[in-house]
């Protein structure tokens, strides 16, 4: 069976979604204000491959969608992986009722649609913003300031936590060098003696 | 001494020299021999561990699976871990991704294991394809397909296999056709895909029809290396649907083990909850805590 610290130890270094990039609640229909209306749903669409500037939108999926999703249970998020590379990679919001304040400007003056995003459901307005050469925070920070989404600090626990982690992979780190060094030097030990002992074959033979 | 011997017969000769040389050895040193006998005798206790080490290593590791104490580990409500689980799979196709469960027992090394057949309130596989090899045109050929077996008969099935389309994900038989199966050689083809029907795993019975019934809803699962792990759940099921389908599995397993051989002890030690792409948590019998959000966010894709 697998060691309970090990188990733990790789449990905790996954969830590490509950603080970080992307770790914010959308307004919900409880919370929403006049500027920022309720978010009812995400959907994202990037390429495989990450020429033609999807590389953000790929690492926005894999290190911001789980914080949002932990955070925001409700809100569907949907995925569409495609093998198209020169579309570029879009991020559909969808509000529910209407536009937020400022979603019309980050999105810009340049309109583009998704074809592979959900039709909207009804009462629902979208906002398609383009990914293309964002870095995932960019993109986090377009999408932030577009819905309002209140971020939320790392607990007291949660920072402790990350700090212990931090400690034991530095410390890993330098344990592993002193290993290595012991190694390398039983290696160059046994290879030295082999070189010897076939020099004196050598004598031997002549 | 020759002179002895050249008058002596044969047989006293031979008598006489061993007595002497006996009498000789004696004679050189006596005091060592009897020495070294003792040294040398079982009565040493030094030696006799020794011994024994060598002769008897304990090869056989425990006779049961180590089970740690779980005092260490950080246990989730199922609420929570599903919270985390959908985080998780977030964005991934979501026909492909399942909730799934392990349940570790504490059992012996050896023994019998569980193996058996579930069906859940909730159905996990939305279609399962089975066929079913009998006589065609029989009796149980015609409930069979009744029952939803989508692949019914004897020679056209095995050459159908042949060719390599096995356009199925269950295989049953009836032990009438056991013997045309048995000489179609299909075994090389199905057994390593585990469809291969035998005695053995119950895919060769009587009543056809209601094991195909009981198939298509059916997940089966069995005990490896004191884990039973088998999925339990779609994506998009609600808290309460995954509950009630862990509760049927927990309770169809502790009925399994208490159905077991009376000297074989089985039980349950930890569930663990996890997903296709996510980590394991280890649930610790609640439903949910305070801080879960409402069960209806958890439901849906």
């Amino acid at each position: 069976m697998v060691n309970l610290f090990k188990r733990m130890r790789k449990l905790k270094t996954i969830l590490d979604i509950r603080a970080g990039t992307g770790a914010a609640i959308f307004p919900s229909t409880a919370s929403a204000t006049k500027e920022f209306p309720p978010v009812t749903r995400l959907h994202l669409t990037y390429a495989r491959k990450i020429y033609g500037g999807h590389q953000g939108a790929r690492h926005f999926w894999r290190s911001c969608l789980p914080r949002l999703k932990y955070h925001n249970p409700g809100v569907r998020m949907t995925v569409q992986q495609t093998d198209d590379q020169d579309t570029p990679p879009a991020l559909t919001i969808y509000f529910a009722e209407r536009l937020s304040s400022t979603a019309s400007a980050i999105v810009g003056a340049k309109k583009i649609t998704d074809k592979h995003a959900p039709a909207p459901a009804s009462g629902e307005q979208t906002a398609v913003v383009d990914l293309k050469d964002l870095s995932y925070k960019e993109i986090w920070s377009r999408v932030q300031a577009s819905t309002g989404a209140e971020e939320i600090p790392a607990s007291a626990e949660d920072e402790a936590e990350r700090k212990r982690l931090e400690a034991i992979t530095a410390k890993a780190g330098k344990d592993r060098e002193r290993i290595q060094g012991m190694r390398q030097a039983k290696k160059d030990q046994e290879r030295m003696l082999a070189e010897a002992r076939g020099e004196v074959e050598k004598l031997k033979q002549l | 001494m020759s002179s002895y011997g050249a008058v002596l017969p044969t047989a006293a000769r031979s008598i006489l020299s061993s007595c002497r040389s006996a009498l000789r050895e004696k004679s050189i040193a006596p005091a060592f021999s009897v020495y070294q006998q003792v040294r040398g005798a079982k009565n040493n206790p030094q030696a006799k561990g020794k011994g024994k080490k060598e002769t008897k290593p304990d090869r056989r590791g425990p006779r049961e699976f180590r089970q740690k104490n779980l005092k260490d580990m950080e246990q989730y409500t199922l609420c929570d871990a599903m919270r985390y689980l959908r985080a998780v799979e977030v964005g991934r196709e979501p026909t492909a991704s399942k909730y799934e469960v392990h349940i570790r027992l504490r059992t012996r090394r050896d023994g019998p294991v569980i193996r058996n057949m579930i069906r859940f309130p909730h159905a996990v596989q939305t279609e399962s394809r089975i066929c079913v090899i009998c006589p065609p045109g029989s009796k149980q050929a015609k409930e069979a397909l009744a029952a939803g077996a989508v692949l019914v008969g004897e020679d056209d099935v095995f050459e159908a296999v042949k060719a390599g389309k096995i356009e199925f994900d269950r295989c049953l038989a009836h032990p009438d056709s056991l013997p045309a199966l048995n000489k179609a050689a299909l075994g090389r083809i199905l057994g390593p895909r585990g469809l291969m029907p035998s005695v053995k795993t119950g895919t060769v019975v009587e009543d056809v029809a209601s094991r195909v019934e009981m198939l298509r809803g059916g997940t089966v699962y069995r005990e490896r290396d004191a884990v039973i792990r088998l999925p339990i759940g779609q994506l998009g099921f609600s808290p309460e649907q995954l509950r009630d389908n862990l509760r049927t599995t927990i309770e169809q397993i502790k009925k399994d083990a208490s159905a077991l051989n009376d000297r074989v002890n089985k039980e349950i030690y930890e569930v663990v909850l996890s997903s296709t792409h996510g980590p394991g948590f280890s649930l610790n019998g609640e439903f949910k805590t305070d801080d879960s959000p409402a069960t209806s966010a958890l439901t849906g894709l």
